[in-house]
């Protein structure tokens, strides 16, 4: 069959685009999940399009979540019949279980199941009946619901005529009917479209009478129509916006009419709207001439083609829904948002940032350790190291709020069930465990366990070098020796936290005596000492006052009131939030509650930064204290510091093995029995370097 | 509270929305034409309400923007054979080979009632032409520039990102928190009548206000 060079061409269909709605997905998914789990069986679902609607964009295919079969867990109403948008069009799901068996399916074979049905709707008449189904249409995906990413591939099935129909004019529906005829058709058009019962049938015929009155009529009155009119044309909705050719749909209707109609001229409607009217400029009108060929059976099916391109390319299409459906990233931002809020409507200086990266070392995994960590969540806080050497026992799950009686049956060590229950409560924590003891002076050790004893201290000092904030909150007085040496030495911050039976302290280490700089280290060292707060330690010598209170403190005390670790763990956080707020952090001033000129007010957003805070809840009073950082402290004055890191290991280990040494070195014996030597009146001593302000 | 035609403390019964969210609608369909109309899409009653009272949401879908190709959505990395139909016939010479067009961006926008806030919300979210949704950066250079100013200097207008409340699916919000201030602010600068807002114009009013974030403008006439 030769191909005349001239007129008419070929007539060439603009494809049909698909598009899927993050709800088909989420309703897919569900299914999934629910109910379908590896049953691969296909799916019938349901598809929708509608009339071209925007001069400038064809409109699409769309699945939503109303796609697929009905769901009775939606609160919305499921759209019914008869939305003017919404033309509903039978297709079918393959969805596998495996990329790799998405790789195989046999496309071919698919798309010729599916175009069979056309064709067999259209020997039937259902298609008739029922013109809908001239555009059914075929998708295969892979659901990864791991990822939350969809691969997935629509088919047009499209009935191939051989040979192609060509096409003799194409106008716009404007130019080729009259005025008259053209208001007629558009009110017609119009009134078809407003009315349920025909609004969403697809597939249509227009005959216009001699005297320029239009009428719709269905398909199946086809006869009917006959003899009739002085124009009759095959109407139907397209999709497709451009002016010079016809959507998809008209593929397969004609198709249908050289089949059951055998006719070699067809006129056709291309039916398009703008702002939900019959645009009949928008709207075009064509003639396609279709070979009948000869000798072809009815039973012969013809070829189909339909893939729908992906940017041009043969290729399936993808998407990832991972931010809207994982449930991780979902929690995530949920965080992020009330984190944000409360910086929207209460503190607009606050900085996040800092909250999100900073890495919290806590050394010990008890009451106060799970307290802290808790409401360093709270803060958004998303890296924290737990140091604990002990299991978790029968009474902790109670006042240990991270623990459960799972975890003491199973005899878990708190440092590990800590990392497991943080995750639990928020899967974006990283967070890891360390089961270690923390070496303390004083407590003599064996030549054996040197070595091992030496190790932890290691590990420890390279654990503080690593995070930027430590909180203190072991049950002695001298297990927090070494972690405060080590937080002067590497300038980290340091919390500290402890409990008595009915009384705490919660107090922030001043920063490092090396951390002055090298002009400021030429001045007197009595004046520099004084711009530093005090440690834990310090207060052995500068608050002789408050010695009896230091002494309930510094007993291993394993009973106290249940309220008072929640409240202690809760003020240390607020406390390390309120530091790393300041712009001078570590090295921020003290403050008392009483303290009125300004202060910390101004430099942070969150109010004052206190240096100590003491409560009685027999009382239920609460002071703040100031205390400045000791000459002779055996944790962290310079005369230690520097004694560490010249001698290093061979200093700890005197420290360690002979109770006195640290006092000795410090000059804290000597002052000591000097101090024995007077009365005891303070107030006139002003030898004294170690002076302490204290407020009530 | 006040369940009468008037609302005096910047704030709505769910029964007021009702009645705002319709005449709302009708004065948008009258006055507004260049936008489709907004539609009232009811919920299914899960509780028994002793009130016959519908409650529902007011929903404006397919808004469509063009937006330049240099946006196109982020397509996976799809590490296939560029072509995965090797079986396929030759190509079929009645299939128009398209160009590139320009990416269409498509806005839906929900008028929600917040019974906690006890004010009407503003939730919204786009997607391109193929359905994938549009992050808040791309969105944002879909908005008209006034818009993106209003949205940083303003303290009453905050997008975040929530649940919508009965689709449960993430969209985009304007948060309500401010919402009953201004709203106060607005009855007591226009209304002659004292400080209270006719409940048939709440919506109006609010929507005055909180359309322009989203670049959705409404005729000075809807007022009256």
């Amino acid at each position: 069959m030769s191909e005349k060079e001239t007129s008419p061409t070929i007539l060439q269909f603009a494809p049909l685009n698909s598009s899927v709605d993050e709800g088909f997905w989420h309703s897919f998914s569900s299914l999934k999940l629910d109910k379908l789990g590896i049953d691969d069986s296909p799916i019938p679902i349901t598809g929708f399009y509608g009339p071209c609607s925007h001069p400038q964009v064809s409109n699409h295919l769309t699945l939503l979540s109303e796609s697929l079969p009905l769901d009775e867990q939606s609160s919305v109403a499921s759209t019914s019949h008869g939305n003017r948008n919404k033309c509903p069009v039978p297709g079918i799901l393959y969805n596998t279980n495996t990329l790799e068996s998405f790789d195989k399916l046999d496309k071919q074979s698919l798309l010729k199941a599916e175009a069979n049905k056309i064709w067999d709707d259209i020997q039937s008449g259902k298609a008739l009946e029922d013109p809908a189904v001239l555009s059914r249409f075929l998708v295969i995906s892979f659901a990864d619901l791991k990822k939350w990413s969809f691969r997935y591939w629509f088919a047009f099935p499209a009935l191939v005529l051989d040979p192609p129909a060509s096409l003799v004019e194409l106008k716009p529906a404007s130019e080729y009917f009259s005025s008259e005829e053209a208001e007629s058709v558009s009110a017609a058009c119009n009134e078809w479209r407003n009315s349920d019962l025909t609004t969403d049938v697809p597939f249509f015929l227009v005959s216009v009478s001699s005297d320029s009155k239009a009428s719709i009529r269905h398909l199946k009155d086809w006869e009917a129509c006959q003899g009739d009119h002085h124009k009759l044309l095959f109407g139907f909705y397209d999709p497709c916006h451009l002016p010079n050719n016809p959507g998809w749909p008209l593929r397969n209707y004609l198709a249908l009419i050289r089949a059951r109609w055998s006719l070699e001229t067809v006129w056709f409607f291309c039916y398009r709207e703008s702002r939900g009217f019959a645009d009949l400029n928008l709207s075009l009108v064509g003639q396609a001439s279709v070979t009948l060929a000869s000798g072809e059976s009815a039973e012969t099916v013809p070829n189909s083609v339909g893939w729908e391109l992906n940017k041009g390319k043969r290729v399936p299409r993808s998407i990832s829904l991972a931010n809207s459906m994982d449930p991780t990233r979902l929690a995530v931002s949920a965080v992020d948002l009330n984190l944000k809020l409360m910086r929207w409507r209460a503190l607009p200086s606050l900085d996040l940032n800092v909250l999100s990266s900073v890495k919290c070392l806590l050394l010990g995994a008890g009451t106060l350790g799970c307290q802290v960590a808790r409401t360093l969540m709270g803060w958004g806080i998303r890296n924290i190291t737990f140091v604990d050497y002990g299991k978790v026992a029968m009474s902790n799950p109670v006042r240990q709020s991270l623990y459960t009686f799972e975890d003491c049956v199973g005899g878990e060590f708190k440092a590990v069930a800590a990392v497991k229950s943080l995750k639990q409560i928020f899967p974006a924590m990283e967070s890891s465990g360390v089961v270690m003891a923390i070496p303390m002076p004083g407590h003599p050790i064996s030549s054996q366990e040197e070595d091992s004893v030496l190790a932890d201290c290691k590990r420890l000092s390279e654990l503080i070098e690593s995070h930027d904030a430590v909180f203190l909150l072991t049950d002695t007085r001298e297990s927090r020796w070494l972690p405060s040496l080590l937080c002067a030495n590497a300038n980290k911050i340091a919390i500290n936290a402890a409990l008595g039976f009915d009384s705490y302290m919660v107090m922030r280490h001043g920063a490092g005596p090396t951390s002055l700089s090298d002009d400021m280290q030429n001045l007197d060292m009595n004046k520099t000492n004084k711009q530093r707060l005090g440690c834990y330690f310090c207060n052995d010598v500068v608050a002789p006052q408050d010695s009896m209170t230091d002494r309930t403190l510094d007993q291993q005390c394993t009973v106290t009131r249940p309220g008072l670790a929640p409240i202690a763990g809760a003020l240390a956080v607020e406390l390390l939030v309120g530091v790393l707020q300041h712009p001078l952090g570590i090295n921020a001033k003290g403050d008392n509650s009483s303290s009125s000129n300004g202060g910390n007010n101004d430099d942070s957003p969150l109010g004052i930064l206190p240096h100590q805070i003491r409560s009685s809840v027999s009382q239920f009073s609460q002071i703040t204290l100031l205390g400045q950082a000791s000459n002779s402290c055996t944790a962290c004055s310079e005369t230690v510091i520097s004694e560490y890191r010249e001698r290093g290991n061979s200093f700890l280990l005197e420290a360690i093995n002979h109770p006195t040494y640290l006092e000795d070195l410090t000059g804290l014996t000597e002052l000591k029995k000097a101090a024995n030597s007077f009365n005891l009146d303070w107030e006139d001593d002003d030898t004294d370097d170690e002076d302490v302000a204290v407020h009530m | 509270m006040n369940s009468g035609r008037e609302v005096s403390d910047g704030r709505l019964t769910v029964e007021g929305f009702s009645v705002a969210a319709r005449a709302f609608a009708d004065k948008w369909k009258i006055h507004n034409q260049s936008f489709p109309p907004w539609s009232w899409v009811p919920l299914i009653n899960r509780t028994l309400h002793l009130s016959n009272q519908e409650e529902g949401y007011l929903s404006l879908e397919e808004i469509l923007i063009l937006s330049s190709l240099e946006e196109s959505p982020e397509d996976e990395s799809l590490n296939v054979a560029t072509d995965c139909l090797e079986k396929e016939e030759s190509v079929d010479h009645t299939i128009l080979v398209q160009n590139q067009e320009n990416e269409a961006h498509y806005y839906d926008f929900h008028i929600v009632y917040s019974s906690s806030y006890k004010v009407p919300v503003l939730y919204f979210r786009g997607y391109c032409s193929g359905g994938q949704p549009l992050s808040l950066d791309v969105i944002k250079k879909d908005l008209p520039s006034c818009s993106v100013s209003l949205l940083h200097e303003s303290k009453w207008t905050f997008i975040t990102q929530e649940e919508h409340p009965y689709l449960n699916r993430p969209w985009f919000k304007l948060h309500p928190c401010g919402t009953e201030d201004w709203i106060k602010l607005l009855s007591q600068s226009s209304i002659s009548t004292g400080c209270q807002m006719p409940v048939d114009l709440y919506l109006v009013s609010w929507f005055s206000v909180v359309g322009q974030v989203v670049g959705l403008r409404i005729p000075l006439e809807m007022l009256n």
